[in-house]
């Protein structure tokens, strides 16, 4: 068969080496996704770069540092920029630009994807992505770089997979090679590699066999000035981290799955069986891993936590204005809204304000006008309050848009849109796993128009 | 970047690298290597001490192997001669037993980029072809790749094409991809890799092993592959059914993608598609990251060209939030606009008022010529919205507004009416050029029915001598001599002093032959003078709106998922164009040294 095969495609092959011209029609995809990386910082100083083919020089940036003093702020250089001979993309995160170089054709998505995994990656070897990590690891991240990508293709992306052939520096592991003279490179050749399953490897062992879930749901939403839900939406994840020894194979239930709107999974979960059974059926990777992410958003089943009584106002005659917000809990459920913060950005006419919290404690920078209030947890019994009144600069007119106040917020053990893991099986091997499961809701994007 | 003391980094970085008691303790010398790397990494060029970086090659310490590939990597371009030094132990290392040590040495050999290294890489890549660990399949299969670069425009070597197209029968997912990218770079002057039935169903069967990025890029390969008959058309969509549905975003366009190009006989198909990816797609307009939302509203625009109802139910959803950057609360309005319908302009228009005193003078001006647009169907409601936020009396506001009457009174003649009862006292606050023009073309135009237009023009007429712009300049004079037509009685004497100023005073040319120009055409009589510039207008109903015509999905398949969505067609057209001129120089940059155009002034 194998023969045969190659045989019928040699035969095409050699057909279309005699009509050159139709190939001309055809799309023409990009041979290499991405040529060159430079890293840049907030100032506009490149601070690594890497290229896959030829050495792209770094003047290409100069278009990208035009860009960046065109918009007035970093999160607004738009992410993708052409220049006469290239095209750069780039992803703006932990205050870096990941800016790729591109020299033919590709999906957009693909590339903006690909860099947010190169970031996560960077997150995961050293616990923060900063630019001081970045150059005191500076090695490491060559290393990791060179290993996701080949001629600019993306090679070995998932982390554990990634971890086995270049191991994380840990403070520990520094001291021992310091010592022994040993190094971060593995000896080996990564297990998974060669495993059926392509993001397991084979032959892993856990004393302790332990597999834990998480289900975290943010919330975005926007509320008007009379408290009516404008947008609600939830957007929630189920990350997992199993130890499993062996070749576990796990189902999980839900009790309520139809309220899931679309789902998307990680690529172990079988999909037929969702589709048929509404259950996920899954060989799960080693260690950490994102299961599924999924939305909810039918706006009668978005429950809005919290809600903010406001009173804000400024008058035409006076230089005063008026500043009040109460914060209290709506449908919680009973539990606890914690990690309470609130944050506005107050108009340019607003010089200063004097406020007394009845809890938390509260600042307003004069300069960039921002109002920031820690709030903590929320009793319900003594709504938290802030009051106080504003000293606006006299003579210019009332501001015409009152100020837009943005909500952090934590609740434990909750997940708002009431979903609920029903259980967990695992076929496959013969111990008892030890397993937990977490619920939390967070505040996304969750801002208060007043 | 400081340049400074290049020279005596590289001298001080030589005697270390030359210290004997350095090279004796294995960690002290990697020390001094990642010296040299962090040098590199900044913009120094130590290519001075790649001499002493060859010596170092020569070690089982695979971590010192690394740095020192990568420095050559960078450099053997430059030292040629030194290079092929080091190809004898990069040689030796492709035989090791250690298969991350030979899979290391053969990548870097083929990213050598230097004259003349073909000859010796040859044989390792083939090897390696064969090699039985997958890792050194991998790198051996895109080492082709870089081979073929090297050679340049030589002939294709057909053994090494069939090689590869056997090895798409591999057993690791990884190589298989990179056997397409390879052939795909290989064969690109004969069309790239050849998808026939077998290779496609075969890359169907494997879909489920690869990864997010060979998914995605499978899907891309697919496109070439059309079907033989409707039932095999119909296979095809539904084992990549499951692609539709992934967490990857680019997985799910380029399947979008896919499905469109295939079902392009098949509008049902198409649709059912679009109906499908929506719940995605309005994932990723919300994704926590800022780019990806960003590349998915605008593929949201090239879908709501086609299915102008299709996110309607979803308006909610593109309402922007305060703390999104510009780029995406432009995109958002933009889409806003589109999917404005009667069930929800009440309520995107509310939301679109609110975006008007937005503190960002560009997002407040977008948010006003969305309303425009948005008026072109909802006349009325909007043009109050408008007049409203002319009593906000913000300079960057009136001046978006008027504008938006302008483009809107020769769309939408019924509004005339509404609109000059606006325009009154608009004069006071504005400044820039373009607002400015837009007031004095519709003082021109409408005239007659706004009373004191004649005593705003001769306001900018009072001052024109310190105005710094010609266009409103030429605007003024235009306008002017189109309402002395209405109402000459009133303008006569401004217009005679504006005539005057143009042509004795202006030193701008193209002003003063305007002014010329108008001079001699009332010379010729007001009756042929009305006849020139009161004659009837071009139909605004033809051009602006065929336009907006439904786009069938047929006409923008192919571009789905690249960066033409994002760019707009035109705008893409004209950044292209430009790189036609030099085709060659993503494919195929020479292996000779580095010329101008390509070099890297980083290390200058």
């Amino acid at each position: 068969m194998a023969i045969l095969f190659s045989r019928i495609k040699l035969l095409h092959y050699r057909v279309l080496l005699g009509r050159q011209s139709v190939s001309s029609t055809w799309t023409p995809l990009g041979s290499t996704m991405i040529h060159s990386l430079f890293l840049i910082n907030s100032s506009g100083d490149i601070f690594l770069e890497k290229h896959w083919k030829s050495v792209v020089s770094r003047s290409v940036c100069d278009y990208f540092f035009e860009a960046q003093e065109r918009a007035t702020e970093a999160e607004n250089v738009p992410p993708v920029i052409p220049t006469p001979h290239h095209y750069l993309l780039n992803v703006y995160r932990h205050k870096i630009f990941f800016v790729a170089v591109i020299q033919t054709e590709v999906p957009p998505l693909f590339v903006i994807e690909f860099l947010h995994r190169v970031v996560d990656t960077f997150q995961d070897y050293f616990g923060v992505c900063s630019e001081v990590v970045i150059k005191d690891n500076v090695v490491v991240v060559y290393e990791v770089l060179e290993e996701m990508l080949d001629n600019g293709f993306p090679l070995a992306t998932e982390s554990n997979i990634l971890k086995e052939l270049i191991k994380p520096p840990t403070i520990l592991r520094t001291v021992v090679n310091t010592i022994t003279g040993s190094t971060n490179v593995g000896d080996q050749l990564p297990t998974g590699q060669l495993s059926v399953v392509p993001w397991r490897r084979t032959g892993v062992k856990y004393t302790n066999n332990e597999a834990y879930f998480d289900v975290i749901e943010e919330i975005d939403a926007i509320i008007d000035k009379s408290g009516s839900t404008i947008t609600a939406e939830i957007q929630g994840v189920i990350d997992a981290c199993v130890k499993l020894t062996g070749m576990p194979d796990l189902t999980l239930s839900f009790m309520n799955p139809r309220l899931l709107d679309d789902v998307s999974f990680h690529p172990c979960v079988r999909f037929k069986r969702w589709e048929s059974e509404r259950i996920l059926s899954f060989i799960p990777p080693d260690g950490n891993f994102r299961l599924l992410s999924y939305h909810v958003s039918a706006q009668n089943l978005v429950a809005i936590p919290v809600y903010v009584k406001h009173n804000i106002s400024f008058r035409d005659s006076s230089s005063l204005g008026r500043f009040e917000i109460t914060v209290g809990p709506k449908q919680t459920m009973g539990k606890t809204v914690e990690g309470v913060m609130v944050t506005s950005q107050m108009p340019k006419g607003v010089l200063n304000m004097s406020l007394t919290p009845s809890q938390g404690m509260h600042t307003f920078d004069p300069v960039t006008k921002l109002l920031s209030w820690d709030v903590g947890k929320i009793n319900p019994q003594k709504l938290p309050s802030l009051k106080g009144t504003m000293s606006l600069q006299a003579g210019t007119s009332k501001p015409d848009e009152n100020p837009t106040i943005n909500l952090q917020f934590k609740i434990q053990q909750l997940a708002i849109s009431g979903l609920k893991v029903n259980r967990l099986d695992m076929y496959g091997e013969k111990y008892k796993p030890f397993k937990g499961i977490k619920y939390m809701t967070k505040a996304g994007k969750f801002q208060v128009r007043t | 970047m400081p340049y400074w003391g290049a020279d005596d980094a590289v001298a001080e970085l030589r005697r270390a690298l030359s210290n004997r008691h350095a090279q004796a303790d294995r960690l002290r010398y990697r020390n001094v290597l990642l010296r040299v790397i962090r040098r590199m990494t900044q913009g120094v060029d130590v290519s001075g001490v790649f001499m002493e970086m060859v010596k170092a090659s020569a070690t089982g310490d695979i971590v010192q192997k690394k740095l020192v590939y990568l420095y050559m990597c960078t450099y053997a371009s430059r030292q040629p001669d030194l290079a092929l030094l080091a190809i004898n132990t990069l040689c030796k290392d492709c035989s090791d037993p250690n298969p991350m040590v030979r899979g290391l040495a053969l990548r870097s050999m083929c990213s050598l980029r230097m004259p003349g290294i073909q000859e010796y890489i040859q044989q390792p890549v083939l090897n390696g072809l064969r090699d039985k660990a997958s890792y050194v399949r991998r790198v051996a299969v895109l080492g082709c790749a870089k081979m073929q670069k090297l050679q340049g425009d030589t002939e294709v070597d057909g053994v090494l094409v069939n090689e590869l197209y056997s090895l798409l029968r591999d057993q690791d997912p990884i190589v298989v991809v990179n056997c397409l990218r390879a052939l795909e770079e290989i064969l690109r002057r004969e069309g790239g890799v050849v998808i026939n039935k077998p290779i496609a169903h075969h890359l169907l069967k494997r879909m489920s092993d690869l990864d997010q990025w060979g998914q995605s890029e499978v899907l891309a390969f697919l496109l070439r592959y059309k079907p033989r008959s409707e039932e095999e058309l119909f296979n095809i969509l539904s084992l990549l059914d499951g692609s539709l549905k992934s967490s990857s975003p680019s997985v799910v366009m380029a399947a979008t993608k896919l499905f469109l190009v295939l079902a392009k006989d098949f509008p049902q198909v198409q649709t059912d598609v679009l109906v499908r990816v929506k719940g995605p797609l309005l994932a990723a307009c919300t994704s926590e990251s800022r780019e990806l939302c960003f590349a998915a509203l605008c593929h949201v625009r090239q879908i709501l060209g086609s299915l102008p109802g299709h996110f309607s139910s979803h308006y909610k959803k593109f309402f922007c939030s305060y703390s999104e950057p510009h780029y995406i609360k432009c995109q958002k309005m933009e889409v806003l606009c589109e999917l404005v319908n009667d069930e929800n302009v009440q309520q995107v228009l509310e939301e679109l008022k609110s975006y008007c005193t937005d503190v960002s003078a560009e997002l407040a001006q977008g948010a006003i010529f969305a309303i425009g647009s948005i008026a072109r169907t909802y006349t009325e409601q909007c043009v109050g919205i408008l007049t409203a936020l002319l009593g906000l009396k913000q300079e960057h506001i009136t001046s978006a507004v008027v504008q938006a009457f302008r483009d809107l009174v020769w769309l939408c003649p019924q509004c005339t009416e509404a609109v000059c009862q606006a325009l009154p006292s608009c004069e006071e606050a504005m400044q820039d050029s373009e607002g400015k023009q837009a007031l004095i073309w519709l003082l021109g135009v409408h005239g007659e029915r706004v009373p004191n237009a004649p005593y705003v023009l001769e306001d900018f007429v009072e001052h024109v001598r310190s105005e710094t712009f010609p266009a409103v300049k030429m605007e003024l004079l235009t306008a002017l001599v189109r309402l002395f037509m209405f109402r000459p009685a009133e303008c006569q004497d401004i217009l005679g002093r504006l005539l005057y100023y143009c042509i004795e005073e202006e030193t701008d040319m193209v002003v003063r032959d305007r002014g010329l120009f108008y001079y001699r055409l009332l010379q010729a009589g007001v009756e042929e003078a009305k006849r020139v510039l009161c004659s009837p207008k071009s139909d605004p109903s033809l051009g602006l709106l065929e336009d907006q015509a439904e786009r069938p999905v047929n006409k923008w398949a192919s571009e789905f998922n690249t960066l033409v969505p994002v760019y707009g067609k035109a705008c893409w057209a004209v950044v292209t164009a430009n790189w036609a001129m030099e085709p060659r120089c993503g494919g195929f940059p020479c292996a000779a040294p580095m010329t101008a155009g390509t070099g890297s002034p980083t290390f200058s």
